[in-house]
């Protein structure tokens, strides 16, 4: 059966994948079966070949803009520049989806260039909150906030990570992208149990899933750390972890992320496969529990308001 | 109980300045520091590969070792500063003039210079090219004051190596055309463009470099003529525009042509319409 659904519509609850550079001309040329796809926002900046390739993707399939340098979670703010190159490619792609992740990047003018953890504490869930708002105010639409993997926690951490996500999706109407892997990694590396986590999350609040490799190392203290490092497939304990997933929160979309030791197109169409059969197991939600545009009213009285450089 | 701000600047300290006191106080037990190392290692090995994406034929002329040691010691004075690492390393090939170690590679900051032109090249913003019917419809009064915008992948460079030869010989692995290369032939005038088929890099000779680096800067048709007399201007001009190397116009004011107003006119945010890179003293 086909997976592929209308370009113009929302992103399908079917399987998708990371688009990375090495796949354009191939996806172009195949117009591979799959459901979906979805790219790094900020690899699409500014002009020139790779919006092209984006723009003729994009008829074809419905696109999801993923971001990963806004840093939500900045104790000094978001960068109006940034939020205005993503709204840039957002005009031009007229994306089906936009997500970002509960993490910090920048701090001082430095942009570190990574998803780095934030301490689970008031503070910090309120900085998080008032930027979601402002981010969904300015682009006028509700985003997903995904959950991160992470190596370390902090001694003043008050809030554990599951209530901390669903309190960002109820505070600011925001969905959850619910990353199976991240949640598997983080509950090894600080001894959580993930089927706590994913108990906890809020069904309605999650819009889309994301599976990916992750690989194990040896610490010298004795422990083992596992590494989302994105570079081979989905492990078999989070294919278990997923299904758990899926009879929570019914079917949802789901991607399958690869970004280092990008495989051939095939071998990401072979994940996604394997997603597209578990979800066939699982029977549909009422769609009418979906919240898709809460808030309209508040978010058009602030538009324009992240907007001032 | 740190503040959140408190907290982001320990951070920074220990993965940009590997000093790991501050943040480690405040982990969490069983997240012992040799953990920390995992987000500085993700961070510089991160922003050189952007480097690398950016400098590809800097790295293959020093090699890979070569160049993430040189990439690690950049990062450590001049960090990212946005989150579009496509628009990062601006100051590398100044980093590479003052760097000793490369010292020997005479023609390196220029590669590495023309390299930064043709990355921001790549990456400028697309814009539809100027309608010649616009510029038909004026009168010659108002031809003689046209400032042109130049497409934003336009850019001028003068160079004292042959670094277009070089970068060229690089890119395309042609060790024969590399061969034949003087390194000491004598300064370069480069025209850097996006086309559709890629960025192309294009020698000009002197006169009519200044005669397109005066119109890409805005300068007034009228005084782009009269200063620059020894080039086949009209040509040129014609050059220029059937090659949709403008976007757009605007009309110096009437009687005041001098080059000072017209250039005061333009705004900061137009784009990078001239790269007029310093001489080497």
């Amino acid at each position: 059966m086909s997976q592929r659904a209308p370009a113009d519509g929302p992103i399908p609850a079917k399987a998708g994948i990371g688009l990375r550079f090495q796949h354009h001309q191939a996806v172009l040329d195949l117009e591979p079966d799959v459901a979906w796809m979805e790219v790094h926002t900020e690899n699409y900046m500014g002009g020139g070949t790779p919006l092209r390739y984006l723009e003729a993707i994009r008829r074809d399939f419905p696109i999801s803009l993923h971001g990963v340098g806004l840093s939500l979670g900045s104790a000094e703010g978001l960068d109006a520049a940034h939020i205005e190159r993503i709204r840039e490619v957002a005009h031009r792609i007229n994306p089906a989806q936009m997500s970002e992740h509960v993490a910090w990047s920048s701090v001082g003018g430095t942009y570190l260039a990574d998803l780095l953890p934030l301490p689970m504490t008031e503070e910090a869930l309120d900085v998080v909150c008032r930027h979601v708002d402002q981010v969904q105010s300015c682009l006028k639409r509700k985003i997903l906030v995904e959950n991160p993997s992470t190596y370390v926690s902090f001694r003043h951490s008050t809030i554990p990570e599951w209530e901390f996500m669903t309190a960002v999706a109820m505070r600011t109407g925001c969905g959850i992208l619910c990353d199976v892997n991240n949640i598997y990694v983080s509950a090894h590396n600080h001894g959580w149990n993930p089927l706590v986590y994913l108990a906890a999350l809020p069904p309605d609040a999650i819009g889309e899933i994301h599976l990916a490799g992750h690989s194990v190392r040896p610490l010298a203290d004795g422990r083992v750390l596992r590494l989302d490092d994105h570079a081979s497939r989905v492990a078999a304990e989070v294919w278990a972890l997923y299904r758990h997933a899926l009879a929570r929160f019914g079917p949802v979309p789901t991607l399958i992320e690869w970004d280092n030791d990008v495989p051939p197109l095939d071998v990401l169409l072979g994940e996604a496969a394997q997603a597209s059969a578990f979800l066939a197991e699982f029977e549909p939600r009422h769609e009418t529990t979906r919240v898709e545009h809460p808030r309209e009213t508040k978010l058009t009285e602030e538009a324009g308001h992240a907007t001032a450089a | 109980m740190p503040q959140l701000l408190e907290l982001q600047r320990a951070m920074r300290a220990s993965m940009v300045e590997r000093s790991d006191g501050a943040i480690a106080a405040m982990l969490a037990e069983h997240t012992g520091p040799e953990r920390l190392s995992i987000y500085r290692n993700t961070f510089v090995v991160g922003v050189t590969k952007a480097l690398g994406l950016t400098y590809p034929v800097v790295r293959r002329l020093v090699g890979n070792d070569f160049f993430d040691g040189a990439a690690g010691l950049f990062i450590a004075d001049h960090a990212p500063r946005a989150a579009w690492l496509d628009n990062y390393g601006a100051e590398f090939p100044e980093f590479l003039r003052s760097f000793q170690p490369a010292a020997t590679l005479a023609y390196l900051p220029d590669v590495a210079r023309l390299e930064w032109v043709v990355s921001r090249a790549l990456h400028a913003a697309d814009r539809e090219s100027l309608d010649l019917k616009r510029l038909e419809a004026l009168t010659p009064d108002e031809q003689a004051r046209v400032c042109f915008v130049p497409h934003p992948s336009v850019a001028l460079q003068r160079t004292d190596y042959p670094a277009d030869a070089i970068w060229r010989g690089v890119l395309n692995g042609d060790d024969a055309a590399l061969a034949t290369i003087d390194v000491d032939s004598g300064p370069a005038w480069l025209l850097i463009e996006r086309r559709a088929s890629g960025v192309e890099v294009s020698r000009l000779d002197e006169a009519a470099w200044r005669f397109v680096a005066a119109l890409c800067a805005g300068t007034p048709l009228e005084l782009a003529f009269a200063e620059i007399r020894e080039a086949q201007t009209y040509v040129l001009l014609a050059e220029q525009l059937t090659a949709g190397r403008f976007v757009d116009f605007k009309l110096a004011p009437s009687g005041e042509t001098n080059r000072n107003a017209a250039l005061t006119e333009q705004s900061p945010g137009d784009g990078p319409a001239v790269i007029m890179t310093q001489q080497r003293g």
